[in-house]
């Protein structure tokens, strides 16, 4: 197969994203993660398959439409109490619920529902058709930006993400890789040479918690960072910080002294303040918000933790 | 990052009376005017109104408030404002009938109005009823081409079509700072002695124009000269070291306006009694101070040079004459409060941009006016800041920094589309590279044109909309069944997307030979009454041919237009192609029907054309075509057009007017239902942008700007997260820099969160200072109408 018709599985193409990596990037999201965050932002990124995605407040009611109902045959679909739309509180609108236990995914209510209340969360697309979302962008990336792969785990569908940035070098377009590094060290390695640079994940220095927190022990991830800056990559560290979890001054202290080892391979390191904006997103799956008891940091909090990466004299910013 | 500097006690003093003191408007103005108009009712036209000045100038009120440092009042109280009666004021009078005067709220720009002044207004306006600019117009137009203006197209009314003086310039400032009114004045002199004993066929209007020149300069000189006396009086009375603040206030307002300028502080005051007297003469509709920068740099660097002033000084200059401006208001009816809102007067104010040779024009006053804007968080006056190839980076990011926090201040216009399509439309290139910003958007010359970019009297929005409504209905627009356009077909009958295409291009056509045609009737009606000599007296040309701007002496001429509704009707002509001719999802019949029961009973039609359908602004090329050729069909029928004076211009904006027109249009074929906003400017439809500020970009980019000579608009509202640090500016301005390259005309942004918007709906009291774009300028957001603070939540926030 040719390069540019491997299908990679993704859950969105964001443009103008300017948040990961230098510059003004497009940022092409794969679908699939072997890490499960306590706190991540993007649950749709999870799971390697497809998932019935609902938001409330675009559903129209069944009293105008009703097509879910109409095509679903696993009576997965469940009328709300009625509700009085946003647009006119003389009318009151029934809309649905998705019965998750009966819902076998198969799709069919959300490509009948017009108003994208339902929708699917996954689609498929060839590296080339990716590659041409990503030219469009071209004239606004200037010298620095470019695109960015992430997920997910970019690396777990490692060929589409390989032949994706080859085809963006090729085009004289910078490549931003970003990574939870935990895959074999092979993969990444290959990407050195396609690969800008890498915008990976520490979340906890012990292994322990990383497990707990993540699912996934840290040896792997920290290994791979070593070996990653050993052969040229240059890294941009990524920490979220979490309070309660994984803000605590020893573990910033240990990812800083971690990141010190890397040496000049560590171009920039990002302190990430936790943030709730990924809520609305588990209610669209119907899935469990597991984090309910931290709250994110305050200025001063982060500032601290931030100061921590200073004095380590790494280079070092907040968001 | 950009720093801006603290504000100076005084400034801050002023500033805070200005954000906390209501709006009062007084009679005397409208009475004055009253008695003038019976005075001089038998003067020719021009003589009449030059006449009126003078009164008006004699007899007015002045005040000098506390702490002030440049001097200049528009009515009896702080604050204070007036109407302009002879251009109608039924408006008035029909509101205080209805009461629909004392339900506007400080959301529909409220004004204070005592039991006494209202029954002065009711015993003058039987007068007015008689004599008004609107008199004469709604007598000649509406009647007899109601059906035309029945397809609800073009923005003519029963009554008070002009209500709105014309504005829409800017009066030549630097002539007037460096030369002074008496040298203009002999000038006129001159001329008429010249004309003694010798008045040809042509010369009658020349000779009666020379004479009120000369009497528009000695107003102007004797308002400035009890401004004087005013200050001096207040001397008397004031301790040190107001004392000689005073002082040196009188002793400049006795000799500017008369004389050349000498310093700073001079040129400041002597711009800002002359928009004083613009404002009275006419009103505050789009009168734009232009090149700033510019014109007073010189005055500036000199005072610095002899260190005359220091920076810190020069700067609270700025500032006092910035709060000067945001005071001034003129009262203007519900209707037009709607179609703008917020307070804004329109005066525009240029920075940046390149000079006569091409060369980067920018100067340490481009920075105070940034400095101003930003720290005393001002919605008016707009700025404007030109940016070209080598504008500085520091300002680029003075500026980015400066809309970051006061949404809007300033937009940004891009030299290199503008000049070269000015030089198109006929002016010289050192004059094109000249240009300033007028009202909102509008390219125009420097003092030396007179391009009513406003349309005769604020006629200038074309609601493309229904425009798209009655070609799609056989020439009617079914919410009032009049036969208004030519026999197109009905949507239900045609059978394939070409037809769709010519139908609306037909329409199109008509209603522009209509527009063009009441735009020449309207001019033709005010232009013998309604000359503005006091303009005249500075714009270029004026003089040298012994014409009024009005009968085309200036030397620039054109007529401006603003067509409303790009995205609404790139979507619309979209939704029909994409579901009767490709998707074939219904019949041309289905889809007519649902759309003309206004999608009830039609929601998943109306949901699938929402969601699934293609929409101008998210990079699918054949949509933002379909706008493109669409806008264009207008703007080349118009732009063929000529007006009594010159030429006609083609423009994409709608002010604040997208919503008081939605209101008015039925549902369209894009989902949208009646009676909701349009789209705005070239902004898409709200919240139909869907993939980021790129392909808005790249859509408004494959419109074809450099035929809009009346100016583009494109508004965006960006996340504050997407902006944060040195970073977040330095993408914004990478952004912007794309867009321009790309052919761009003009962006604007805010950064501010609809969670925020919506925060300040449930407490305006914690927002009072928030400066929000709305669409043509910028306002308070707590000052803006309910429907207008929702059209701004539901922009799409780019992330």
């Amino acid at each position: 197969m040719e390069d540019r018709e491997i299908i990679g599985h993704l859950y969105d193409i964001q443009g103008y994203s300017v948040h990961d990596g230098p510059g003004i990037r497009t940022t092409v999201y794969l679908k699939g993660c072997p890490l499960k965050c306590l706190w991540c932002h993007s649950p749709e990124s999870q799971t390697f398959t497809d998932e019935l995605a609902y938001m409330k407040l675009r559903c129209v009611g069944v009293e105008d439409c009703g097509a879910c109902l109409r095509v679903c045959q696993h009576q997965a679909i469940a009328l709300c109490e009625p509700e009085k739309s946003v647009l006119d509180d003389t009318v009151y609108l029934t809309k649905i619920r998705v019965l998750r236990d009966r819902c076998t995914q198969c799709m069919d209510c959300a490509k009948a529902c017009n108003a994208e209340a339902l929708f699917c969360d996954g689609y498929d697309m060839t590296v080339g058709e990716v590659f041409a979302r990503v030219m469009k962008d071209k004239l606004f990336f200037g010298e620095d930006g470019g695109v960015t792969i992430s997920g997910g785990e970019a690396m777990s569908q490692p060929e589409f993400t390989y032949a994706l940035a080859k085809m963006c070098k090729e085009a004289g377009i910078s490549v931003c890789l970003d990574t939870t590094g935990y895959c074999s060290f092979e993969l990444l390695e290959k990407m050195i040479p396609v690969t800008d640079l890498f915008l990976y994940d520490l979340k906890h220095m012990d292994s322990a918690k990383h497990k707990s927190f993540t699912g996934v022990p840290n040896e792997l991830i920290l290994e791979n960072a070593r070996r990653l800056a050993a052969a040229g990559g240059k890294l941009q560290v990524r920490v979220p910080v979490i309070p309660k979890l994984n803000g605590g001054m020893e573990n910033i202290r240990a990812t800083a002294a971690f990141c010190k080892e890397l040496g000049d391979a560590v171009t920039l390191v990002q302190v990430l303040p936790y943030h709730r904006m990924g809520i609305a997103k588990y209610e669209r799956l119907d899935l469990p918000y597991r984090l309910v008891n931290v709250d994110p940091p305050e200025d001063e909090y982060m500032n601290a933790r931030l100061q921590v990466m200073l004095d380590a004299g790494l280079k070092a910013q907040l968001h | 990052m950009y720093q801006f500097k603290p504000v100076s006690d005084r400034v801050a003093y002023l500033r805070e009376r200005y954000r906390t003191s209501p709006v009062i408007l007084d009679s005397e103005h409208a009475r004055l005017m009253t008695e003038a108009y019976q005075k001089y009712a038998h003067d020719v036209a021009i003589i009449k109104r030059a006449k009126t000045l003078y009164y008006v100038c004699e007899h007015r009120t002045l005040r000098v408030e506390d702490k002030e440092l440049i001097v200049g009042n528009l009515g009896l109280n702080y604050r204070g404002t007036s109407i302009s009666p002879d251009y109608g004021m039924g408006w008035l009078i029909d509101e205080l009938d209805t009461g629909l005067f004392d339900q506007r709220d400080t959301q529909l720009e409220h004004m204070e109005l005592s039991e006494e002044d209202r029954k002065i207004f009711r015993e003058i306006y039987p007068f007015w009823e008689q004599n008004s600019a609107s008199t004469f117009v709604d007598k000649a137009i509406p009647s007899v081409f109601s059906d035309v203006l029945a397809g609800g197209v073009l923005s003519y009314r029963d009554k008070g079509n002009a209500d709105m003086p014309t504005g829409h310039f800017n009066a030549n400032y630097k002539k007037l700072i460096n030369r002074g009114l008496a040298s203009i004045r002999q000038e006129a002199q001159e001329k008429l002695d010249g004309l003694m004993g010798h008045i040809g066929p042509n010369d009658p209007g020349r000779f009666f124009f020379y004479q009120a020149i000369i009497t528009c300069c000695d107003a102007v000189i004797l308002l400035a000269k009890r401004y004087a006396k005013a200050c001096y009086e207040k001397a008397e009375t004031a301790e040190e070291p107001r004392k000689s603040e005073l002082l040196m206030m009188a002793e400049s307002l006795d000799r500017i306006m008369e004389n050349p300028c000498q310093t700073f502080h001079d040129a400041v005051q002597a711009c800002y009694l002359y928009q004083i007297v613009l404002a009275l003469d006419g009103s505050l509709h789009g009168i734009s101070f232009g090149r700033f920068d510019q014109y007073c740099y010189p005055f500036l660097k000199a005072d610095l040079e002899s260190g005359r002033i220091t920076e810190d000084e020069a700067q609270e200059t700025v500032d006092c004459f910035f709060l000067k401006i945001s005071e001034m208001f003129k009262g203007r009816s519900h209707f037009v409060s709607m179609g703008g809102g917020g307070y804004t007067s329109g005066q525009q104010m240029s920075l940046g941009g390149v000079d006569a040779a091409g060369n980067d024009a920018s100067n340490p006053l481009s920075y105070m006016m940034l400095q101003a804007s930003a720290r005393l968080k001002l919605h008016t006056p707009p700025l404007s800041l030109r940016i070209h190839k080598n504008t500085p980076r520091e300002l680029w990011e003075a500026a980015t920094a400066c809309t970051s926090q006061v949404g809007g201040i300033p937009t940004f216009q891009n030299d290199d589309v503008i000049i070269p399509m000015m030089v198109k439309a006929g002016y010289s290139l050192e004059d094109a590279r000249d240009y300033c910003i007028i009202g909102c958007v509008e390219p125009a010359g420097s003092g030396n044109d007179f391009p009513a970019c406003g349309g005769p009297h604020a006629k200038c929005y074309i609601n493309m909309a229904n425009c798209l409504i009655v070609a799609l209905n056989d020439g009617v627009n079914p919410i009032n069944g009049i036969q208004s356009g030519p026999h197109t077909g009905k949507l239900s009958e045609m059978t394939d997307f070409p037809q769709v295409l010519e139908a609306f291009k037909r329409q199109v056509e008509f209603y522009m030979d209509w527009k063009i045609s009441l735009t020449n009737m309207m001019e033709f009606i005010t232009r013998n009454i309604m000359p503005l000599p006091v303009l005249s007296m500075t714009l270029d040309g004026c003089m040298e041919s012994g014409l009024d701007c009005t009968s085309g002496g200036a030397k620039y001429n054109s007529c401006g237009s603003a067509s409303v509704g790009t995205g609404t009707v790139g979507n619309s002509l979209a939704a029909i192609k994409w579901a009767v001719f490709d998707e074939k999802i219904c019949t041309a019949k289905e889809f007519y029907d649902a759309w003309m029961a206004g999608w009830k009973g039609h929601e998943e039609l109306r949901q699938m054309l929402i969601h699934k359908a293609p929409h101008y602004g998210n990079g699918e090329d054949a949509v933002d075509e379909l706008a493109s050729w669409a806008m264009d069909v207008y703007a080349q029928k118009y732009n063929a057009g000529q007006c009594l004076r010159g030429r006609m211009k083609a423009g994409l904006f709608s002010v604040s007017g997208h919503i008081p027109m939605g209101k008015s249009t039925m549902a369209t074929p894009d989902g949208r239902l009646g009676g909701t906003p349009l789209s705005d400017g070239i902004s898409p439809s709200q919240a139909t942008d869907k993939h980021g500020p790129i392909p808005i970009l790249q859509g408004a980019a494959k419109l074809k700007q450099s035929h809009d000579y009346n100016g583009t608009l494109l508004n965006m509202k960006f996340h504050p997260k997407s902006v944060e640090g040195q970073e977040g500016i330095d993408k914004l301005i990478r952004l912007v820099q794309t867009y321009f390259d790309e052919g761009g005309m003009h962006i604007q942004y805010n950064v501010v969160g609809s969670d925020t918007l919506r925060d300040a709906q449930k407490h305006p009291e914690k927002y009072r200072d928030l400066v929000i774009r709305i669409a043509g300028f910028s306002a308070y957001f707590v000052e803006l109408y309910k429907e207008l603070q929702d059209d701004l939540i539901s922009r799409t926030d780019q992330q």
